[in-house]
């Protein structure tokens, strides 16, 4: 508690938790005025199993952000790690064990590369994620156009399971974020993450290992893809080159909602789970009262320059 | 809508020939229980159509599977979930106003159709489906955006009792949904071939023009084509090129073979009227003047159809029927009902000829302005079943939401 506090008076970022938590709240009375179902036990833990892969992705790119970049990779990286993961388990499914931090190694190097990148080249992010998101994208279709491989049953009730009535995704995403924000705010390498992204010379001049901090944030977001992608593969049981194309951008929006700006420095974990949170109950609730999924994407636009506006409004003040 | 409803009511030619593919449909849904009344009397150059039982369902030289669907029966009204996969292209669309038409015209018995569109992301109908679900629906008719990535979440609804109905595109696993509605591209492909072949008297030179490389669509086409081929020697496949279902692509496709081969190609063999359309365009733009176009095949758009009759060109042509959606429903309906329903409802399409070009294996159900008119937007989907006049960009049911 004291940490979130703190995390609120050190980013000054009570103002988005209120836009974004008084969203969220117009729209679940709205769902409940307008559908008897939707507040129920029931959609609320449909509702949560669908968080984590948004949730993970936004997660990776809420601290690349923090340091000021952005990744354009993570779609094409989740859509190669559920096709690495789906053909090693269709062809040893007793070697879970090894298949998941496998993958996730993989996805860390991935981010680091990038984050090197961007640091030894002097190339603008966009480019140097851009471009590697192109590269891991043809080079997924060289190996596997269509969806294929598969996953033990095992692996696949996992990404359905329940602890009681409560998913076991979503303990997991909300663990995981409790994590981040603790390290965020408790530690000395994650408080170097905001000043590193803040003012990059004043940090370099405080001692701070700017360059290695920028490959640690890519880093991160390429383990996130990772968690994105275990259960996704796990939800679909395949893996499809294909399936992180929308991700990308999806993976913004909860970040800018939440707060972080695009800038770099300030920012933080709470709000990017404020900002999935409320991506995600807007297209369940949109499903409920049966309106084409078109208004779904007009209704984020229209919440992410409502929210951004509103931070940016305040900061004048 | 049953056949004979359809044939009560005082209607013009032109609606009666409209609703056909829906009379087809509604019949086709219904399996073996409701076999249809005789095609009414025409004047003898009017060809109305085929509106029976699925002729492959018919014509099965093997036995016809049926699903007892006696455990998933219960008492209306009904809430419908319809997961469909996106509504990005003319078929697509078509296709979702015959799932809602169908619904409106059985409000009776369905109490609510919930709606989901997928914009083609298979993580997104993974949502759509678990949303469906905690909304309490009866039953979930699904278009699959892939077949791979929904097939566990689909086999997941049926063990939580939810029965499925796939539509149009189903799911890897067969046992994970009670059936689905499709229409044959072995029998289609086998059709257009085999009328090429004896429209060319069994020899000559033709070009393919398949669809999407890769796709199983096309590669069935493919096949069924080379099945029928193989028994004509004569006919020589002098170039077989990919054209996307594009009818930029087909234009540009067969422009280049006319360079190359010009009056040696005999025939044109286009699975779709996508490529179709822009063939018969290539032939124009060279200056082919009419009657000096190869006999083409082709189907699902009505440009195609319009094309062939203003010039007068040889063809045959066979849609893909976006009335399925239409079919759909149905099926949907006769499964809470507990009626026993085809393991797999392949709807019959109309096998459309120009005038006289009918030939010894392969007879039109429907000429080419009994199938389409002039006045028609070039991109319907005639196979639509739905009211005359029926219009995608206006076109707006009343259905139970």
């Amino acid at each position: 508690m004291t940490a979130l506090i703190m995390d609120l008076r050190r980013n000054r970022l009570l103002a988005s938790y209120v836009i974004v938590g008084t969203l969220f709240l117009i729209l679940v009375i709205a769902g409940g005025l307008l559908s008897d179902r939707f507040l129920t036990w029931r959609n609320f833990s449909n509702l949560f199993q669908q968080l984590i892969v948004l949730g993970m992705v936004s997660l990776g790119q809420t601290f690349v952000v923090l340091m000021g970049g952005i990744d354009l990779a993570v779609g094409a990286l989740v859509g190669a790690l559920t096709v690495f993961l789906a053909s090693f388990l269709e062809w040893r499914p007793d070697m879970l064990w090894l298949a998941i931090p496998l993958s996730a190694i993989i996805a860390t190097a991935i981010g680091a590369l990038n984050g090197l990148m961007i640091v030894v080249l002097r190339v603008h992010a966009l480019i140097v994620t851009l471009g590697m998101g192109s590269i891991i994208f043809g080079a997924t279709l060289m190996y596997r156009r269509e969806p294929g491989g598969s996953v033990p049953n095992a692996f696949a009730d996992f990404a359905y399971a329940n602890v009681g009535n409560i998913p076991i995704s979503a303990i997991v995403l909300v663990a995981i974020f409790a994590l981040a924000g603790l390290w965020l705010q408790r530690t000395r390498s994650g408080r170097d993450i905001y000043f590193a992204g803040g003012d990059p010379e004043a940090a370099r001049l405080n001692g701070v290992h700017v360059n290695k901090v920028i490959i640690l944030a890519y880093a991160i977001s390429g383990l996130c893809a990772a968690g994105a992608a275990i259960f996704l593969t796990a939800r679909t049981g395949v893996g499809d080159p294909r399936i992180g194309a929308a991700l990308t951008l999806q993976s913004i929006t909860p970040v800018v909602v939440g707060g972080t700006i695009l800038a770099g420095g300030r920012g933080g974990v709470l709000g990017t789970f404020l900002g999935v949170l409320l991506v995600t109950t807007l297209n369940n609730l949109l499903n409920f009262v049966n309106v084409s999924s078109y208004y779904q994407w007009v209704i984020q636009g229209l919440i992410i320059i409502i929210a951004v506006a509103f931070n940016t409004s305040g900061k004048r003040r | 809508m049953s056949a004979e409803s359809i044939l009560s009511r005082k209607i013009s030619r032109k609606t009666l020939l409209r609703n056909v593919p829906a009379a087809a449909a509604a019949v086709g849904a219904a399996g073996a229980l409701q076999f249809a009344t005789p095609t009414p009397a025409l004047a003898a150059d009017e060809k109305p159509g085929y509106y029976g039982v699925p002729r492959t369902w018919v014509w099965n030289p093997n036995g016809n599977t049926m699903v007892d669907t006696s455990k998933w029966k219960k008492d209306g009204p009904y809430t419908i979930g319809f997961s469909n996969a996106s509504i990005s292209n003319a078929w697509r669309v078509a296709f979702q106003h015959g799932v809602l038409w169908s619904a409106g015209q059985h409000k009776d018995e369905i109490a609510h159709l919930k709606v989901t569109d997928a914009n083609d992301d298979p993580s997104k109908q993974i949502a759509d489906i678990q949303d469906l679900i905690s909304q309490g629906v009866d039953i979930l008719l699904i278009a699959a955006a892939t077949e791979d990535a929904l097939d566990p979440v689909v086999g997941r609804a049926m063990q939580q009792g939810v029965p499925v109905v796939m539509v149009d595109r189903r799911v890897k696993t067969a046992e994970n949904y009670i059936t689905y509605v499709t229409s044959s591209d072995w029998a289609l492909g086998r059709l257009e071939a085999l009328w090429l072949a004896e429209t060319l008297d069994g020899k000559g030179n033709i070009v393919m023009l398949p669809g999407i490389a890769g796709s199983s669509v096309a590669e069935i086409r493919i096949k069924a084509n080379q099945e029928v081929l193989s028994n004509f020697p004569d006919i020589k496949v002098i170039e077989k090129q990919y054209c996307d279902w594009n009818p930029a692509t087909g234009k540009s496709v067969m422009a280049a073979l006319i360079q190359k081969h010009g009056k040696e190609i005999n025939g044109v063999l286009a699975d779709s009227a996508l490529q179709g359309s822009g063939a018969i365009q290539a032939y124009l733009d060279a200056g082919y003047k009419d009657g000096e176009i190869p006999p083409m095949t082709g189907g699902d758009i009505a440009l195609m159809y319009q094309l062939a009759s203003q010039h007068n060109i040889k063809m045959v042509g066979i849609d893909y029927p976006t009335s399925m959606g239409i079919t759909g429903i149905e099926t949907a309906l006769n499964v809470l009902k507990g009626i026993p329903v085809p393991d797999k409802v392949e709807v019959s399409f109309q096998v459309v000829t120009s005038p006289g070009a009918d030939t010894t294996s392969v007879k039109g159900d429907r000429h080419l302005l009994d199938h389409v008119s002039m006045e028609d937007p070039g991109d319907l989907s005639p196979s639509h079943g739905l009211p005359a006049g029926y219009n995608p960009a206006t076109f707006n049911p009343e259905y139970p939401k």
